[in-house]
């Protein structure tokens, strides 16, 4: 039972983190139509970042998440701006070749600013390394600072999208964006501001889990994967949907990694992303999802 | 005439592949290998991704299972590696036939990554599976001698490369100007008008993923013995960037472009070869620089410049018609203004 | 019975809970033009998709001389004489106008990849018949000086010409065209006319085209049918047809709702 819980816990924040790299991939497709492949290092560079930031220059845990996010934001502007927008209306190849050739390129410059394959950087723990109890579980009190934090974003995500004008209006050109254009909204400014806003979830992501996991910079592929796993399970456009499939993904790895072996839980997005895409590509859940023509 | 013609410098680099080759050192008699090696891996690829479309990222795997057959077939079942070396291929053709099934119904995205997906669990049986693929340490294949020829290995093994490539080079350019390669494309361009012409889309999707798993599978038996060593770092992500470049580069859609852009991506790749970081750094960056501004690749370039590098999907011959006359593409061009 | 070269009989198609078709029933005779019209959204386009293979009826039966060609796929139905064109263009991009027509008769060629790959003479011997073919095609709708331009510099009317000669060049029984008028100036029409008559009498080539150029249907079909929600309204001569008053509210009828 113990095991169990443990498990259970560590899957859920694990989960927690794969539904933020998700909710980075969706927000940025639901918006543009395109799934962002350098997604995973953006949350890589973000995590190296905010070591820096912390570790380095030594400002604080709240300046160091403030920063961070927006550096990731601007990493996100900066990928529409060079790999999204001059190729807006190409196919399908060109769009994922050029996101890949951003994630190489930053994945590039992380290995030579912050060290080569094998060298893991640690972020100290903020909280207490302690665990403590909680409801007869065991807990270390940054999962709980993860899951926090995640519930917190989400609920502001949920709050920008329905709320504020430039959410409905990301709706908006989603749904259809020659109508957006007729009805006056830029769509190139959203696309910025999805590409920005998947970014920095993912930095902000990085942040949160910062402390429990090691910082190398191969790390950004298997977390797109994991994350494009979880979001394919909500059908690729449904924000609820890839929360929900993270904390599936998570949980159900974390399990099979318990049980079964370790090893089996880099397999994980392998089995995931094939049955889904073959068997119910429009996601496991029957999400009302808005058609792309 | 035109001097610059394809085929004239086609033939002038095949004479100093043949010649050169015994006087260099090894180092680049190494290189030299490695270069037909990409060659045939870029060949393979640009059929499956730049003729017929298929956004397919697991090339690298197939690299891998070429190489871990012919390695394996020899280490654990004492094949010898004439043998392994075929089979090896084979085997890794019908992995892409296996895959093509599924990605039927995938198109695009969906298919870029349950490829990539495909690859990664590939890579986690090769480090897990250590009961049979030796895992991560990876494993030394058996030296391999070209007895009775009076020819070192190296040298031996460079040739079989070269005579490997110039071969299936050939092929792929007899295939991509046929009926089949015409299917291909008609599959790209627009699945539904193939269907109605008569193409049967499993049959020549599965045909595309098998030819490239061939072409992957002998360039890893190649690599196998050329490293006298299999191991997983070989075949990952970034191995999949780099043959990516490689035909982005090179030109996508054709056959000599593959050539041209393994031969650059294996030169840089050397030239960067101490530090990794850079590596992906150059190679990410020419993606994106090529697919932003030069989606037709070097080769789109020389045949906008250079007479003589066209591409026919089919047979020309002379018999069929003569040239057209002056006045007939005067008329064209005015023809085209009305309508 | 089936007494045409291609029967449909009894035909229905459901999308998630809609009826798009509903008990359809049509029996076009060899060497015969007929039109199929009907306001938008009665079910024309999906009725070609459910020839040609691409959608599959609930129910129903659809023969092609004499052959059932339900539930076969797309390039059977082609194979067993089939021909179509689309509303948009679906010519090949990659390829010039020569390749395009050669690529049109894929299914009356056989070479595989190893013959290809090795140049065989099968493919030799293929290869020059298709491009002699080819050039008679192109002779056919007039368009020779194109053979070696990529698809793409064509104007539109001259794509659309080409992309019915690919589909003819694989001599098929039964050709579907999905609106060929569509963007046409009054020259280009009258030429669709003059080609559309020219296959059918020097091709013996039966066509099936759907129209909403009301004009070229009356000029150039022997018989018309008039499908509206989903269901086959009229069906006769074009006279018959355009003074049928159920065909008449079909079209005028909606909007004339609309407007209360």
């Amino acid at each position: 039972m113990i095991l169990f819980s443990y498990l259970l816990m560590s899957g859920v924040t694990t989960g927690a983190l794969y539904a933020l790299v998700a909710l980075g991939l969706v927000v940025v497709n639901k918006a543009t139509g395109v799934i962002n492949f350098a997604q995973g290092e953006f949350f890589m560079f973000s995590g190296f970042v905010a070591w820096v930031l912390h570790v380095q220059l030594g400002l604080n845990y709240a300046v160091t998440f403030l920063f961070t996010i927006a550096i990731g934001f601007g990493l996100g502007a900066l990928t529409d701006r060079i790999a999204f927008r001059p190729i807006a209306k190409a196919d399908v190849v060109s769009l994922v070749l050029a996101t890949v050739g951003i994630a190489f390129v930053l994945k590039g410059i992380a290995r030579v600013l912050w060290g080569g394959k094998g060298d893991y950087l640690s972020f100290p723990s903020i909280t207490s390394p302690d665990p403590i109890t909680v409801f007869g579980l065991m807990v270390i009190p940054q999962q709980l600072a993860v899951l926090a934090g995640t519930i917190v974003i989400l609920i502001l995500f949920a709050a920008f999208f329905r709320l504020t004008r430039a959410g409905k209006m990301m709706q908006a050109t989603a749904d259809n964006a020659k109508a957006a254009v007729l009805v006056g909204i830029q769509t190139d400014k959203i696309y910025t501001l999805a590409f920005g806003t998947g970014a920095a979830i993912a930095a902000a992501a990085a942040v949160l889990t910062a402390p429990i996991t090691l910082l190398y910079p191969d790390l950004g592929f298997p977390i797109f994967l994991k994350g494009f796993a979880a979001a394919v399970m909500g059908g690729l456009m449904s924000l609820p949907g890839a929360v929900l499939g993270g904390v599936i993904l998570g949980v159900a790895e974390s399990l099979a990694g318990g049980y079964i072996h370790s090893s089996v839980m880099e397999l994980s997005p392998f089995i995931v992303i094939m049955i889904v895409l073959v068997f119910r590509p429009n996601g496991l859940f029957g999400f009302q999802t808005s058609r792309r023509v | 005439m035109a001097p610059f013609r394809r085929r004239n410098v086609l033939l002038v680099l095949l004479a100093i592949a043949i010649i050169v080759p015994p006087f260099a050192n090894y180092y680049y008699l190494f290189v030299a290998n490695l270069v037909a090696i990409y060659v045939l891996l870029a060949i393979g690829l640009n059929i499956l991704v730049g003729y017929t479309g298929q956004l397919a990222f697991a090339n690298a795997a197939m690299f891998g299972i070429g190489a871990y057959a012919t390695g394996l077939l020899q280490v654990r079942l004492g094949w010898s590696f004439w043998l392994a070396f075929p089979v090896g291929g084979v085997i890794a053709a019908a992995v892409g036939l296996a895959i093509s099934l599924p990605a039927l119904r995938l198109k695009g995205l969906y298919l870029a990554l349950s490829t990539l997906a495909f690859a990664q669990a590939t890579q986690w049986v090769f480090l897990h599976w250590d009961a049979v693929t030796f895992g991560a340490g990876g494993f030394k294949t058996p030296p391999l001698s070209f007895d009775p020829l009076p020819i070192s290995k190296p040298l031996g093994l460079y040739y079989l490369s070269l005579l490997l490539a110039v071969v299936l080079f050939l092929f792929a350019q007899n295939l991509v100007a046929s009926r089949v390669g015409r299917a291909f494309i008609a599959l790209r361009d627009s699945d539904f008008a193939a269907e109605s012409l008569g193409v049967d889309l499993l049959r020549y999707k599965a045909l595309a993923f098998g030819v490239s798993g061939f072409y992957a599978g002998i360039a890893g038996g190649l690599n196998s013995a050329l490293l006298n060593f299999v191991a997983p770092e070989g075949f990952d992500l970034f191995q999949m960037v780099l043959q990516k470049a490689m035909i982005v580069v090179g030109g996508l859609g054709s056959i000599v472009g593959s050539l041209l852009g393994a031969g650059i991506i294996v030169i840089l790749l050397e030239v960067l070869r101490e530090v990794k970081g850079l590596q992906e750094i150059v190679f990410g960056a020419l993606l994106v620089i090529f697919v932003l501004f030069m989606r037709g690749g070097l080769v789109g370039l020389l045949k906008r410049k250079v007479r003589g590098w066209e591409e026919p999907l089919r047979l020309v011959s002379r018999r069929v018609r003569p040239k057209q006359s002056e006045t007939s593409q005067t008329a064209a061009r005015t023809e085209k203004a009305d309508s | 019975m089936n007494t045409g070269l291609l029967s449909v009989r009894n035909v229905h198609v459901n999308f998630g809970g809609m009826k798009v078709l509903q008990g359809i029933n049509l029996d076009v005779a060899q060497g015969e033009i007929r039109g199929l019209i009907g306001p938008n959204g009665a079910g024309k386009t999906t009725m070609l998709n459910v020839i040609s293979g691409i959608l599959r009826p609930q129910q129903g039966d659809i023969q092609l001389a004499g052959t059932s060609i339900v539930g076969l796929k797309p390039s059977q139905i082609a194979e067993l004489g089939l021909g179509r064109t689309f509303q948009t263009s679906q010519l090949f991009k990659g390829m010039t106008v020569l390749e395009n027509l050669m690529t049109g008769l894929h299914r009356r060629t056989r070479g595989g990849f190893l013959t290809a790959g090795f140049n065989l003479k099968l493919r030799q011997v293929e290869e020059e018949q298709m491009e002699e073919q080819a050039w008679r095609a192109l002779e056919f709708v007039g368009m020779t000086q194109f053979a070696e331009r990529t698809a793409t510099e064509l104007s539109f009317g001259q794509q659309r010409v080409l992309e019915i000669a690919r589909t003819l060049i694989g001599e098929p029984k039964v050709v579907l065209l999905d609106e060929p008028a569509v963007g046409l100036s009054a020259t280009r029409l009258i030429e669709l006319d003059t080609l559309l008559r020219r296959i059918r009498d020097e091709k013996g080539v039966t066509l099936i085209l759907i129209e909403h150029v009301i004009r070229l249907v009356m000029e150039v079909c022997d018989q018309v049918t008039v499908l509206s929600s989903g269901s086959c309204i009229a069906d006769g001569a074009p006279q018959m047809v355009r003074n049928d008053p159920s065909v008449i509210e079909a079209y005028l009828g909606k909007e004339l709702r609309a407007r209360h």
